[in-house]
């Protein structure tokens, strides 16, 4: 998807401008949201959905994430503790000084959407960069379909973003939410059941109709094939890929796919233009 | 202007009044086991009574370090509550000259300028370095046996894009050079040491050929484009140990990574070179590798030399400068597979369906 870009540090692209984490908000039990203000308590720049921050703790490391949600004055980005630095991440409290740079990479095509009903697919962690694309949706409602939103958890108490997911967004006007978890529990009467076959046995129907489909790599390539049975086309299929990145503006080589970089030309990629790249995913 | 081999120490000297000078130069290591002084050809800062080596092979290292230097500091910071900050450290305001830059290595600077300046954003550490040196380039006399710039498209002799062009005058054993200014940036070099110009000599040398000659397909970038899956790359893949040395050594890999270093809890944010010969390179957090084997990792260094560069800047990112031949531990050889590539059936399914490796012709 074409790159258009503009980067809030019209200097020097490396460089992150300190900020504060406002908030910290426990989603799940390895699943933090941070809400992050510049010093003087504005937003650090206003991302379009899809889009990457790189965040950094200073002296620890950084690296590159999704941005889940923005306000007025904020964003918000949820992270999930798997390494060194996330698990650094998650030692934090309110008030603390991180590093902010971006917004980096290309964004969910919005333009393309509109007029659409959209399908949304989130699995685990993978819920954090489609819940900015669906909070867009729903701030400007009347310039879209039907929404569909699908998120599958490993259970209950892995369900991130929970009064979104099992609250409001149901109450939206012409919106579906459907919630699956890997495994039952005692506190869940919902469904059980992996995405891919969920995706099949709710039987959604291909016309007029966009897929935004985020998560686990396993979950990315079972659904994709779960969709295409039901009949959606390639180009109607649009997720987002991750890779290790350092500099996050295409310059240190890593993020490549082929010729593209991940950072830089996505991480939004239809199916179809994932067909023309090395499978190197 | 023609500059006698002789005025060469006096026009350097003149330069460095004003300029770090950089020019190729012998650098005498002791090696530590043996006690044998050990001498590499290197790019030296230029000191009066320095001995400057224009001639023979070219240096071991590339001078690509002037530029982009294998550690650099990017910015400081303090992680203390109300006291935190970070600063930017940008590159020093010094003016440098390089002098006596082959046109293979030329080539590789104006594929590092590619990266740095173009596609959406502008790398401010090596743009501001980039901007204050002026390149002195000089017609190659003794590519090594391991030399193919002019099957890669480059003219030994001629480097379009330096800020002034040096060549022997004459014959390859004449007695000066001819320099011709490129640039604005040449100009302006040529009128300081203009005092030295010996007014007349002979044509510039242009007769040097590399005596490496490989059968390269022009359309080798979109040939291995389709080579993904290919079996060769299980044969090629074999002999490497991972060690990076192509990597540190090619003149035009860029690929950096970005770390801290901690004083307490102040510290500096540093990059450096890095190489995807490295597993560590693409590992995620969590454990992921979309490369986890030598076959992927040198897959990806040769398709990225070869194929997907060509895609994204319109340039093969190989300049033939044969250093990763010459200092591979395993003989890998970048020229040999660009001719198996080349001679390779796209459509080969096993090991048995690639043609053996073709035979050299030396010219």
């Amino acid at each position: 998807m074409a790159i258009d870009h503009a980067c809030s540090c019209e200097k020097n692209p490396l460089l992150p401008s300190l900020c504060r984490v406002i908030d910290v908000k426990q989603e799940t039990p390895d699943v933090q949201t941070y809400t992050i203000q510049t010093l003087d308590g504005k937003k650090p720049f206003s991302p379009l959905p899809g889009q990457l921050a790189m965040v950094s703790l200073l002296g620890v490391g950084e690296a590159m994430f999704s941005i889940t949600a923005q306000g007025e004055d904020y964003i918000q980005s949820s992270i999930k503790r798997t390494g060194m630095l996330t698990d650094a991440f998650h030692e934090m409290q309110p008030g603390q000084e991180i590093g902010i740079r971006g917004p980096y990479g290309n964004h969910f095509p919005i333009e393309d959407l509109k007029g659409k009903d959209i399908l949304f697919i989130g699995g685990g962690i993978g819920i954090a960069p489609v819940r900015s694309l669906i909070r867009y949706c729903l701030e400007h409602r009347s310039d879209f379909g039907h929404l569909d939103i699908l998120y599958g958890a490993r259970s209950k108490k892995d369900i991130c973003f929970k009064e979104d997911c099992l609250e409001n967004w149901a109450k939206e006007p012409d919106t579906s939410v459907y919630i699956t978890t890997d495994v039952p529990s005692d506190d869940w009467d919902g469904h059980v059941g992996f995405v891919p076959s969920y995706i099949e046995e709710v039987g959604f129907q291909p016309e007029g109709k966009k897929v935004v489909l985020c998560g686990p790599p396993i979950m990315i390539k079972l659904g994709s094939a779960s969709l295409l049975k039901l009949g959606f086309a390639k180009e109607d299929v649009i997720t987002t890929l991750e890779l290790r990145m350092k500099c996050g503006i295409g310059k240190c080589g890593r993020c490549n796919i082929g010729s593209k970089f991940v950072c830089l030309d996505g991480p939004v990629f239809t199916l179809a233009e994932l067909d023309e790249l090395p499978d190197e995913k | 202007m023609i500059l006698a081999k002789k005025d060469i120490p006096k026009a350097l000297e003149i330069l460095s009044k004003e300029a770090a000078v950089y020019a190729p130069s012998i650098r005498k290591i002791e090696d530590r086991t043996t006690g044998v002084i050990q001498e590499e050809k290197i790019f030296l800062p230029f000191e009066e009574g320095t001995e400057i080596i224009l001639d023979g092979p070219n240096t071991v290292k590339p001078p690509k370090d002037l530029l982009f230097p294998n550690v650099e500091k990017m910015y400081q910071y303090k992680a203390a509550g109300e006291d935190s900050y970070i600063r930017e450290i940008l590159p020093e305001d010094e003016k440098k000259i390089l002098f006596g830059i082959r046109p293979c290595d030329m080539r590789s600077i104006e594929s590092m300028d590619k990266v740095f300046f173009t596609k959406t954003y502008v790398d401010s550490y090596y743009a501001k370095r980039r901007d204050q040196v002026t390149i002195v380039a000089i017609g190659c006399l003794q590519p090594e046996r391991t030399c193919f710039c002019d099957s890669m498209g480059i003219d030994p002799n001629q480097a379009p894009q330096a800020d002034v062009m040096m060549n022997v005058a004459g014959e390859p054993e004449g007695e000066s050079y001819v320099l011709q200014a490129q640039t604005e940036k040449g100009k302006a070099l040529l009128d300081a040491i203009s005092s030295l110009d010996q007014q007349e000599g002979a044509e510039p040398y242009q007769g040097t050929v590399c005596s490496l000659k490989i059968r390269k397909a022009e359309d080798l970038d979109k040939k291995l484009a389709g080579m993904f899956d290919h079996p060769i790359w299980d044969k090629v893949t074999k002999g490497c140990i991972g060690c990076g040395t192509c990597t540190f050594l090619c003149p035009t890999c860029y690929c950096f990574d970005i770390d801290n270093e901690n004083y307490g809890n102040e510290g500096c944010k540093y990059r450096c070179w890095d190489s995807c010969m490295f597993s560590d390179y693409t590992r995620m957090a969590g454990g992921a590798n979309p490369r986890p084997t030598k076959k992927e990792r040198l897959r990806n260094r040769y398709m990225h030399k070869l194929s997907y560069f060509n895609e994204r800047y319109g340039e093969t990112l190989c300049v033939g400068c044969g250093r990763c031949i010459a200092s591979c531990p395993s003989h890998l050889d970048i020229s040999e597979f660009i001719e198996k590539a080349t001679a390779a059936d796209p459509d080969a399914v096993s090991y048995t369906d690639v043609p053996a490796g073709t035979d050299r012709k030396e010219a």
